[in-house]
């Protein structure tokens, strides 16, 4: 019996269809997106010298400045419970990886235009794509950190075992609401633009660069502010520490779930419009 | 008869002319899709219809070929049948495998090597692992790049990468092929070699085919569709005729003066036609040149060279004429060219006109598309001369 495709006008699938299809689409496409990642990856780094090494550039840069101001009494820090290099590595690298989660969506979706104006595909293979190199860029970071955290010989205790669960729940946040974000980011480029600038900017309302004031303003901010819980207890996990706020990962773990069926539900729906508007 | 592989029924598509609006529509769309609400089916402003209500089914061994000037909308239908994007009213049924030749290379990296790049394109279309290792050999064997296929891509001529591209995607074993305008890049060996392919899987195989090269048209299809404006035109398993009315469309009664010294001119000329300017196939064709001679430098009578053009504007024929023996006496001559038993087959075909100095052979006067006749036969054949052939056919014993 041959397969038969009908395409029409018609939206009337439930829901749980289109979820079910999605799910049908990341199973199916899944060694597309291995080989285009390895496609990526391989291609990244046979023209460059420094090779994965630039994976790392940013984020050390970044943390350096701020090394430099605290050593230098440019800006007065409070004292980090762990040496400060350490603790703005570690801070500035799991940043880096929230904004990476973040913005893959669009930026995957955008890479691979060519292909989805012009072969059919199922494009959920881009999402698993992206993924895949951002665990790939995880390891090089995760790499850095190790070796940061035996230089200063800072020894992780037992809740280092919360460090993958905790981390990859975070990361599937980021991916979900970078989804979500995708149909309208990759029509209108102004959203990509955006996420940069506001993940900079949100950096500084999160224990990144300094850790929670006792008091003031800031404490405030930083307290109202989902993203540092993420930060403090992911961070905890590396150096040694407990975790620390069991009910937001709770919390979190049900809106990341939530957001992700959303997310898969709306990139669903939204890829063949988005095919259709691309290449008009 | 194979079972109807490609059945479309009042597809049709429509598109926004400004970039900011379609994106706009775009975002409604998308909003109205998660809702689960259904797209408005009327034009919205600046839309219009790319594809506009067409009908057509194609059986397994058939080939629909698909006509119609840049814009008419052929690309828009090709990516509605390739699952691309969903028509805005109409269905489209398709059964079984799809191989697209639309966009041969999609997936390759310009750095990575053209052996790594088979892996990348062969996932894109659709091959699992295992059919790409159990192909790799016949492809690079059919590439022909077997010297080139540890290089990077990048490297390699336009040509090469179609090559490859099509070497892939000739592995797939489709139920449904769309082939769009791809096969002109490479050399006439690939082409050649394309086509034995095509041919190869057209038994099995519901084949639809965009292009603008007519004798390819000719070649493969069985069954016409020629799109204007989104619409349908022409739809039939008549070949000729609708061959004949793309060509109609690009039909111009205007004639090209390619060079003029100005010593000659031509007063009046007439065909041997009827008033629908038409000719019987088989009859003579004659020709009534009259000229003024304008300049003394004109001492010797000029030759006059007719060359006879088909719709393809492949030049087929041509006729010499010229003769030492007469005189000029009051600058006016007069040219009877009586060609015997026009051999043509049924459409339309034109006349170059060259006329030159008798003796240095230089131009004085060419004219291209100079006048245009129909020619009318009772067979349609796709090739411009039709030969008599003297036969018999009888029985004989082994």
């Amino acid at each position: 019996m041959l397969e038969t495709r009908i395409y029409s006008n018609s939206n009337t699938y439930s829901i749980l269809h289109i979820l079910l299809s999605s799910i049908k689409g990341y199973k199916s496409s899944f060694y597309l997106a291995k080989q285009l990642a390895k496609r990526d990856i391989k291609a990244q780094y046979r023209q460059s010298l420094l090779g994965i090494l630039w994976a790392l550039i940013p984020v050390f840069i970044n943390a350096l400045v701020w090394i430099l101001l605290q050593r230098s009494g440019a800006v007065k820090l409070t004292d980090t419970p762990i040496p400060y290099p350490v603790y703005v590595l570690i801070g500035t690298t799991i940043w880096s990886i929230f904004g990476e989660c973040l913005a893959m969506p669009i930026t995957t979706v955008n890479a691979n235009i060519g292909i989805i104006t012009k072969i059919n595909f199922e494009k959920e293979a881009l999402i698993s794509l992206g993924f895949i190199k951002l665990l790939f860029n995880l390891l090089i970071k995760l790499g850095l950190i190790i070796l940061v955290l035996s230089v200063y010989q800072i020894l992780p205790s037992s809740s280092i075992f919360f460090f993958i669960p905790l981390l990859l729940l975070t990361m599937l946040f980021f991916v979900a609401i970078g989804t979500l974000l995708a149909p309208i980011g990759v029509l209108y480029a102004d959203i990509s633009r955006m996420i940069p600038i506001a993940m900079q900017l949100l950096m500084y309302t999160c224990p990144v660069l300094y850790v929670l004031p006792k008091e003031g303003f800031l404490r405030q901010i930083m307290m109202y502010n989902p993203l540092s819980y993420f930060i403090i207890d992911v961070r905890n996990t590396l150096t040694g520490f407990d975790v620390e706020h069991w009910f937001f990962w709770l919390g979190a773990f049900v809106v990341t779930g939530i957001m992700a069926l959303l997310a898969m539900l709306v990139y669903r729906v939204s890829m063949p419009i988005i095919t259709e508007r691309m290449s008009a | 008869m194979g079972e109807v592989l490609i059945k479309a029924e009042g597809v049709s598509k429509k598109f926004a002319k400004d970039l900011k609006r379609s994106l706009y529509y775009g975002l409604v769309d998308m909003a109205n899709g998660v809702m689960g609400k259904s797209k408005t089916r009327n034009l919205r402003k600046d839309e219009f219809w790319a594809v506009r209500d067409l009908n057509f089914e194609v059986r397994r061994g058939e080939c629909l070929g698909l006509i119609g000037h840049n814009g008419a909308g052929k690309s828009t239908l090709l990516k509605m049948l390739n699952g691309l994007i969903s028509p805005d009213e109409g269905t489209i049924t398709m059964k079984g495998r799809i191989g697209a030749l639309i966009e041969l290379g999609a997936g390759f990296n310009t750095v990575l090597t053209g052996r790594e790049n088979i892996y990348n394109n062969a996932a894109v279309i659709g091959f699992s692992r295992e059919e790409i290792d159990a192909n790799l050999k016949d492809i690079i064997a059919f590439s022909e790049l077997e010297e080139f296929i540890d290089m990077p891509v990048k490297n390699y001529s336009s040509g090469m990468k179609v090559r490859l591209g099509f070497a892939i995607a000739a592995q797939l074993k489709p139920d449904i092929l769309l082939i769009d305008e791809v096969l002109a890049v490479g050399d006439l060996g690939f082409v050649l070699k394309c086509f034995k392919k095509i041919d190869q899987l057209l038994p099995q195989t519901a084949l639809i085919f965009v292009s603008h090269s007519m004798p390819m048209v000719a070649r493969i299809c069985n069954q016409i569709v020629l799109m204007d404006h989104g619409k349908t035109e022409y739809q039939g398993f008549d070949i000729p005729t609708g061959i004949g009315l793309y060509y109609n469309k690009f039909s111009t009664s205007e004639n090209s003066v390619l060079f003029d010294d100005g010593s000659l001119e031509v007063t009046s000329f007439t065909l041997n036609v009827d008033e629908n300017n038409t000719l019987k196939r088989g009859e003579d064709l004659v020709v009534v040149l009259n000229f003024t001679i304008k300049s003394s430098n004109v001492q010797l009578v000029p030759s006059v060279y007719l060359e006879f053009r088909d719709k393809e504007q492949r030049p087929i024929a041509g006729a010499i004429i010229k003769d030492k023996k007469v005189e000029i006496i009051n600058n006016a001559l007069r040219y009877t060219i009586t060609i015997k038993n026009i051999p043509f087959s049924l459409g339309l075909y034109s006349i170059d006109l060259t006329v030159g100095n008798f003796e240095t052979k230089e131009p004085i006067l060419r004219i291209n598309n100079f006048c245009s006749f129909q020619v009318e036969s009772t067979t349609q054949m796709w090739v411009p001369i039709e030969l008599d052939a003297n036969f018999t056919i009888e029985n004989y014993t082994v």
